[in-house]
């Protein structure tokens, strides 16, 4: 079943066209990934995808519905998650309060509810005190509950906004370049974790440059280039392609 | 929230109603009035904490929501001669409105742009209190506002009033506490640390935006109730500008992401021009020195706390509660 | 209405337009250069009218040597501004940089009223002499002075930003600052610069208008927002725009009294400012700004 749909997406800055008329499916329950050089387009595509920028032209269509103009946080409640290149974490709050914001859609205590501490405002945070240190546990974080999330080491950190991310109960998780400054052991703990989201019923979509990642884990690749796809299909397939090959020379991490 | 947080926030409460409820039977009416203003200040900063502290929204305006509660109380229960309670009703709504009015700025708008918005709707609404005679009374201002009627109680004493004040101010403390370590004030902070990361969590921080603007307009505008019948007289001149900076100098003093921190700020800020009267054995020169430099004062408290302690009074608490908890030995957990 | 009072209000509002222009001028130098609104802008203005007036006043300096004294000092209040408040400033974040401005502005307001008093100052027209007449309106000289001094400045701006390293320098800093770091361009150093360019104009535009109207220490903040409006309404991006939206302001505020009170004038650039930042924030000249997420 196809859970995501891009259907000749474009958006230009200026005279420039960042994403070309792009079309790809995402299948539920597998894990996809987009791959390209730097400046192929890949972050705006994603930005594209989950609401915050909008295209010129093109569809995209999430469980059925076009997602094109709908606001983040709708997405979000419609079970659509992300992680950002950069990562987006409330620096000044610990680990847990970071995945707590996360449960926001999922909770309801409002203002007023607080203020007054309406009956069942006490419960539900203490149930939501729990599913985030379980989220936690689920990434591996368990240790660093209380530790701002500035003062985490960098590969924590995109943990940190995975699980923030998880939080949210996507049914399709976007995660932007997870591996980014991570080491070699990082990167391995890495594809565990998209392994376990994966099996737990969470599809994934990835923009990665780690090819050894990328070739590992995903079912199936996206390559743009320039704004535009270039190719899709298994890792094995993709691997081969001349025009991807051509795409990366001279950036000869293709093979690893 | 565990058993300890319940004994702590019990401990707090108790310590502030005791120091609040003895104060004017030490003092002198003249300081009972001045520590009624620093409740009223007390109020509007507690509003300002939310705003500025958590959610990382500035306002260069809240003078004028002051304002807006205060003249409404003082037209309706003079001019239109309504009960209080229904003026304060009123004037509620109208500060609710203007925040709301306010916070559309701030959906499109960030950090400088928001600044400047609010600035010029402080000053339309100084202007339209100075302008608007027919209602505020003009530059002469607005007399004859009677004392606060609620029940049977008249809050006529300068000592009752002090009383009331600070119940208020401590009630909106509590309520703000409550919000704050629930999910509203989560998403305040995460709204201040990345409003992308904060989407990216399904939080709506358009609402949540206007939400917050609200809540402190209501507060400014409540505190400006209260002052109108605390004085009896109001003029346009305490809404202005230099307000609305004093109130920012107090809630950057007091620090981001707490309520205690701004509390305290508020209370040394408020007293700055009336040291003269706290320290009874300040040479006479001196103590109104320090009342004529005390903007020099202000301005140079907000360059240096964000230069140098961007944490503020809160951070300076923080390190020392780092310091202590070995002692104490139990972490704790919130940020209060 | 007649045509002559029509034009009367057109000059009086091209003159103020002028001023708000210069004062624009200001946010947007520094607002090219650190990306924030120096809410100080204003008090440059009151600290340049007030310091001329009082050389000439106070101290007996001829008028042109009080007129240059009041810019260079004011000059030099902006630069030990930047160096003692933002310079140090580690991990600047755009929020605590504004509030720092607005401490600044505090400041600087209060000392200025501690060092030249709390009364209004003036001083004489660079040039005496009667009105001129133009279009059945009269004109006072020193109104001429303030156009020419716009003028000049403009052309001057123009020529640096145009044939200078360090005019290419600003504008590089302008469209992107990271980019002009990596491109060898020390921008601390053009922080300061756009911060001591924008006290000169501001103290330019105190110094000319201070014979026409005269300034006290707390006339600051509510110039500074005017002119920041003018800014705005320009669009915060280009030097011409400011100018532009100055003059535009200046003459939609002049004339507004045929439909508004005097008293309440003031209303109208507040209201243009209000207006444009909802409506149309990157202004009436300037392409809309993008976020990147």
């Amino acid at each position: 079943m196809r859970l995501l749909s891009v259907r000749g997406l474009t958006k230009r800055f200026g005279g420039l066209t960042a994403v070309d008329s792009v079309s790809f499916d995402v299948e539920q329950g597998s894990i996809k990934a987009l791959i390209g050089p730097n400046g192929a387009g890949k972050s705006t595509l994603f930005n594209c995808v989950t609401g915050f920028e909008v295209p010129e032209s093109g569809e995209v269509t999430f469980d059925g519905k076009s997602t094109v103009g709908t606001r983040p946080h709708l997405l979000v409640r419609d079970g659509m998650a992300r992680t950002f290149q950069n990562t987006q974490l409330f620096e000044e709050m610990t680990a847990a309060e970071n995945v707590l914001v996360g449960l926001h859609s999922r909770t309801r205590t409002g203002m007023l509810a607080a203020a007054f501490r309406l009956p069942g405002t006490g419960a539900e945070e203490r149930a939501s005190r729990e599913e985030a240190s379980r989220l936690l546990r689920m990434v591996g974080l368990e240790a660093e509950v209380d530790v701002p999330a500035a003062d985490l080491p960098h590969g924590h950190r995109r943990l940190l906004e995975i699980a923030r991310a998880l939080a949210t109960k996507p049914r399709l998780l976007l995660i932007d370049e997870p591996a980014a400054g991570l080491n070699t052991a990082e990167t391995g703990e890495l594809a565990e974790v998209l392994y376990r989201i994966r099996d737990l019923g969470t599809t994934l979509l990835v923009v990665e440059h780690d090819m050894g990642l990328v070739m590992e884990v995903s079912d199936e690749i996206v390559v743009l280039n320039q704004g535009a796809k270039i190719a899709e299909g298994p890792p094995r397939l993709i691997q081969k392609d001349p025009l991807v090959i051509e795409a990366y020379l001279g950036e000869a991490e293709l093979d690893a | 929230m565990g058993r300890r947080m319940a004994i702590v926030r019990a401990g707090c409460c108790l310590a502030f109603a005791v120091l609040v409820g003895v104060a004017p039977f030490a003092t002198e009416t003249y300081l009972t009035r001045i520590l009624t203003f620093v409740g009223l200040n007390v109020i509007v900063v507690t509003g300002l904490a939310l705003l500025f502290g958590y959610a990382g929204q500035i306002s260069l305006g809240h003078a004028a929501f002051f304002g807006i509660g205060a003249y409404t109380s003082a037209y309706l229960t003079v001019t239109a001669a309504w009960p209080w309670p229904v003026a304060l009703a009123c004037a509620v709504a109208l500060s609710a409105l203007g925040g709301a009015l306010l916070a559309i700025p701030s959906l499109k708008l960030k950090g400088h742009y928001l600044a400047m918005a609010t600035l010029g709707f402080g000053e339309i609404m100084s202007i339209a209190f100075r302008e608007g005679d027919a209602v505020t009374g003009g530059f002469d201002g607005f007399t004859g506002i009677g004392p606060i009627a609620l029940g049977g109680i008249v809050f006529r004493s300068p000592e009752s009033m002090y009383w009331l004040v600070w119940a208020v101010a401590g009630v909106a403390l509590l309520l703000s506490w409550n919000v704050v370590s629930l999910r509203p004030g989560r998403a305040m902070r995460a709204l201040h640390g990345s409003e992308l990361g904060a989407m990216a969590c399904g939080i709506d921080t358009v609402r949540l935006k206007v939400q917050v603007f609200v809540l402190s307009a209501v507060l400014a505008g409540v505190s400006g109730v209260l002052y109108a019948h605390a004085v009896r007289f109001i003029s346009p001149k305490p809404f202005n500008l230099e307000f609305s900076v004093l109130l920012v100098a107090m809630a950057v003093l007091g620090g981001t992401g707490s309520l205690v921190g701004p509390l305290s700020a508020t209370v040394l800020l408020t007293l700055v021009p009336y040291v003269g009267a706290i320290a009874p054995g300040l040479p006479k020169e001196v103590a109104s020195t320090i009342k004529d430099w005390a903007p020099d004062i202000y301005g140079l408290v907000i360059i240096v706390v964000m230069l140098f302690a961007p944490g503020g009074v809160a951070g300076v608490f923080r390190r020392a509660g780092a310091w202590l908890r070995p002692l104490t030995s139990a972490p704790s957990k919130e940020r209060a | 209405m007649g045509v002559s009072e029509i034009t009367q209000f057109a000059f009086a509002g091209l003159k103020n337009g002028a001023i708000y222009a210069l004062i624009a001028l200001g946010f947007t130098i520094v607002y090219a250069a650190t990306g924030i609104i120096n809410f100080a802008q204003g008090q440059f203005y009151v600290l340049g009218g007030m310091l001329a007036a009082y050389a000439f006043g106070s101290l007996g300096l001829p008028l042109p040597l009080a007129a240059v004294l009041g810019v260079a000092a004011t000059m030099v209040a902006g630069v030990l501004f930047e160096l003692a408040a933002i310079r140090p400033k580690r991990n600047p974040d755009m929020l605590s940089l504004i509030i720092i401005t607005i401490g600044g502005s505090i400041l600087i307001e209060s000392l200025t009223r501690h060092a030249l008093g709390p009364d209004e100052l003036s001083m004489p027209a660079f040039t005496p002499g009667p009105s001129v007449g133009l279009l059945g309106a009269a004109i006072e000289r020193q109104t001429l002075w303030v156009w020419a001094l716009m003028v000049a400045v403009v052309a001057l701006l123009s020529l640096v930003y145009a044939r200078t390293r360090f005019g290419r320098a600003m504008r590089a800093c302008a469209v992107n600052r990271e980019a002009a770091a990596l491109m060898g361009i020390d921008t601390r150093r053009m922080v300061t610069a756009s911060f001591a360019m924008a006290a000169a104009l501001g103290a330019m535009a105190g110094v000319a208008v201070i014979p026409l109207t005269p300034i006290a220490f707390y006339a600051g903040p509510g110039m500074g927002v005017k002119g920041f409006a003018a800014a705005i309404l320009g669009g915060l991006g280009s030097p011409m725009a400011a100018v532009a939206g100055g003059m535009v302001l200046g003459l939609m505020e002049s004339m507004s009294v045929a439909f508004v009170p005097s008293t309440v004038r003031d209303v109208v650039p507040l209201g243009v400012l209000l207006v444009v930042l909802l409506v149309r924030p990157q202004g009436l000249f300037g392409r809309a700004a993008r976020e990147k997420v």
